[in-house]
């Protein structure tokens, strides 16, 4: 008898200790907020009378959480900012990490939407269609996803995309691996392939080749967004297979270490990911979320309207560069870089300029002529750009 | 030719961390204990042999020293180890003194495990400003060894002297493990109890005691599995779900190499060259979501093999799966 109870207990304790873990990363702010729920109905419509900056509760759907020191990570420092420019309490912001993109996102939100949150930003691109379901039904509060397309074409007005022209960020990136690489030959690790990663990857050859005519590059697929086994293993067969300088689309710092360990390079993407691999990093784009979280806060705050497609770019800070390693960046790279900037900014250099051909994953073939340009993230804050240009060498 | 290499070395290192977790569990098995709790066991070990060489660092560090990336390796080692050791304690309290469903403990293991992994590698990373990264000696000590002479062999130096020391080390317990069984009295007592631990103990063997101590170490070398995955893998960097499956497959390995050790080293390397083969060799028209799902059909393919073909030798333990109850002989 005594020995069944102590078993019992054995097992509730495992239990216990496991739905602690579980808790814990989701933040706890959840819990408080949930209490406080009842009272707040979110009568307040959009577009109308706003909401008291002591009242509102801003929730967060992620799909890693900030010890990716990558995609999330990066987004969570936005979260601060914004949150610090506003002047939130903690227990105004509510997170929610590690969230699949599957039906636990809908949970996920009708959960935020029950703990009073007025605003709801969803951060990774499969969560879009559970958001336009869950908005659906909450007309009064405020869905915001980034790297999505189906905003402005849903009808629903509390329904937002949100992004920035990263492909900006890619090219000057593209310039610092083209003066390094000294095979002529790039590396990418890339998630899937979807108009968002394409448009990355494109941008970033067509930097590298501005400075180096000869660079090639191979792209391998890891088919997830955040596998840090496989993303090692995609750019170790990269590396073996002669790249030397290793870019990705995908959310860990796995291939900035790879790169490291074989003695070559890496640009990395959405944080300076010289901090995991100080003698492999070379540079990353990245993304200044806090200047459309803050618009997109104060919006609900002052009960005016939140644009259905949010972009911008390195001009107005919402895209920029981390410090450019220069302990072992090709010389004359800062230079380069800065020019670049300068002619994005000023509108003289468009990226996906003509003449440029390129084929899409389905076949379709596309060309811009000489003299024109296409509007990338121009029309909607979702890149567009699917075609594989000359030099792109993608293993199906 | 290269690229033969390339494969042959890059399957070395996919397979490294389900060989060890092979290991553990074929230990565990061979006591009559099946513990499905692998990947719970793994992800403990991933995480205690991060939080061990990342403290030891901070330690040194902050006394003013320059961390020893051998002293680190050894930390992480017995760090991984022991709380690898400590969930299957855990299990085999459950199971052995207090006869628990082993299946159902075994489970509760690894939704326990993976919990207690995620916690506690978040908690340090937000305890350390949001990111826990080990220094450039731990991750040296983790790397590609560079033995003078031997690995500057053309070909053979690439193939066998260029691996991180945790690949020796797994082949290392291989070939002990095999020895241990064939050749010991302790092995031979060993597998009586897996067989027939009333047999067993009519012959004056400690079933309790046997089991006790498989498990625990078997549980052990899970979690240096585990512990491959993140500061090999991921370099010493905390990622969430690091382990992610990869236990898993280590139990269907135990079946894939028949409970014998020696052949855990080619079912090993079987399985990670079939996990990364998309990456190096691409034949045209093959869609790779079919080489990902490789692995699993070459399990389901041996489980058919092993099936048909029941030597007596190939087999899983008799009493595996069975906890023993002296009062109900």
């Amino acid at each position: 008898m005594k020995k069944k109870f102590l078993c019992v207990l054995l097992s509730a304790v495992m239990v216990a200790a496991t739905l602690a873990g579980c808790g814990g990363s989701s933040d706890g702010a959840a819990d408080s907020a949930a209490e406080e729920s009842t009272e707040e109905g979110g009568d307040e419509a959009s577009g109308g009378a706003g909401i008291a900056k002591e009242d509102i509760k801003v929730g967060f759907v992620h799909i890693g959480d900030p010890s990716d020191m990558g995609y999330t990570y990066n987004h969570d420092l936005g979260t601060q900012e914004m949150q610090e420019a506003l002047g939130l309490s903690d227990e105004q912001i509510i997170n929610k990490y590690n969230i699949p993109e599957s039906s636990e996102c809908d949970t996920a939100l009708r959960e935020l939407v029950d703990a009073g949150c007025n605003i709801i930003f969803g951060t990774s691109f499969g969560f879009e269609d559970y958001m336009v379901e869950v908005a659906k039904e909450y007309p009064d509060v405020q869905f915001c996803h980034s790297t999505g397309y189906q905003a402005k074409d849903a009808g629903l007005p509390n329904m937002h995309n949100y992004f920035a022209s990263i492909y900006e960020g890619r090219y000057l990136a593209g310039i610092a691996a083209g003066m390094k690489t000294e095979n002529n030959k790039l590396g990418y690790v890339a998630a899937f392939p979807f108009a968002e990663v394409i448009s990355g990857f494109t941008s970033f050859y067509l930097g590298a080749k501005s400075v180096n005519p000869d660079v090639t590059m191979e792209i391998q697929y890891t088919n997830s967004w955040n596998d840090p086994k496989k993303e090692a293993e995609v750019a170790q067969a990269l590396i073996d297979d002669g790249c030397d300088v290793i870019s990705q689309h995908s959310d860990s710092t796995a291939p900035a270490t790879t790169a490291e360990k074989n003695g070559v390079w890496q640009c990395g993407y959405n944080a300076d990911m010289s901090v995991a691999a100080p003698k492999g990093s070379l540079i990353s784009p990245i993304i200044d979320w806090g200047i459309y979280l803050q618009e997109a806060v104060q919006a609900v705050i002052d009960g005016e309207e939140i644009p259905a497609d949010w972009c911008q770019g390195i001009d107005s800070g919402a895209v920029y560069m981390s410090p450019l390693n220069e302990d072992i960046a090709a010389e004359g790279t800062q230079e380069a870089i800065d020019e670049a900037i300068e002619k994005i900014k000023s509108g003289e250099l468009q990226v996906f300029a003509g003449p440029l051909k390129g084929v899409s994953p389905e076949g379709e073939e596309f060309e811009v002529a000489e003299g024109d340009f296409y509007p990338e993230q121009v029309e909607a804050s979702a890149p567009s750009w699917c075609y594989i240009v000359d030099g792109c060498n993608v293993a199906e | 030719m290269n690229l033969l290499i390339n494969i042959l070395t890059a399957a070395v290192l996919a397979g490294t961390p389900l060989l060890l977790g092979t290991l553990g569990e074929i230990l565990t098995e061979k006591s009559g204990n099946m513990n499905l709790g692998v990947e719970g066991m793994m992800f403990m070990g991933a995480i205690a042999g991060l939080a061990g060489a990342y403290y030891y660092e901070q330690g040194v560090v902050g006394s003013g020293g320059t961390p020893s990336g051998i002293m680190a390796a050894v930390v992480a080692l017995v760090s991984s180890f022991l709380v690898g050791a400590f969930g299957a304690l855990i299990y085999a309290f459950l199971t052995i003194t207090l006869r628990a469903n082993q299946n159902v403990t075994g489970l509760t293991l690894t939704i326990f495990g993976t919990g207690f992994g995620n916690f506690f590698g978040e908690y340090i990373g937000i305890r350390a400003g949001g990111y826990v990264a080990v220094g450039d000696n731990i991750k040296t000590a983790f790397g590609r060894l560079n033995i003078p002479v031997l690995s500057d062999i053309p070909i053979l130096g690439k193939l066998l002297f260029n691996y991180n020391w945790v690949v020796y080390f797994s082949i290392l317990i291989a070939v002990i493990m095999a020895y241990f069984f064939r050749k010991t009295r302790v092995g031979l007592n060993l597998r009586a109890v897996g067989e027939d631990p009333a047999t067993a103990d009519a012959a004056g063997i400690n079933v309790t005691k046997y089991r006790y101590l498989a498990t625990v170490i078997g549980g052990g070398i899970c979690g240096i599995g585990g512990m491959y995955m993140s500061m090999v893998t991921t370099s010493g960097v905390w990622v969430h779900n690091c382990v992610s499956g990869y236990g898993w497959l280590a139990v269907a390995l135990v079946i894939f190499a028949s409970w014998h050790p020696a052949r855990a080293l080619i079912a090993a390397l079987v399985f990670g060259g079939l996990t990364i083969l998309r990456l190096y060799l691409k034949i045209p028209g093959v869609p790779m979501q079919i080489y990902d799902m490789l692995p699993y059909l070459a399990t389901i393919v041996v489980l058919i093999f092993t099936s048909i073909n029941q030597s007596k030798e190939n087999v899983m333990p008799k009493g595996c799966g069975l906890n023993y109850f002296r009062e109900e002989r």
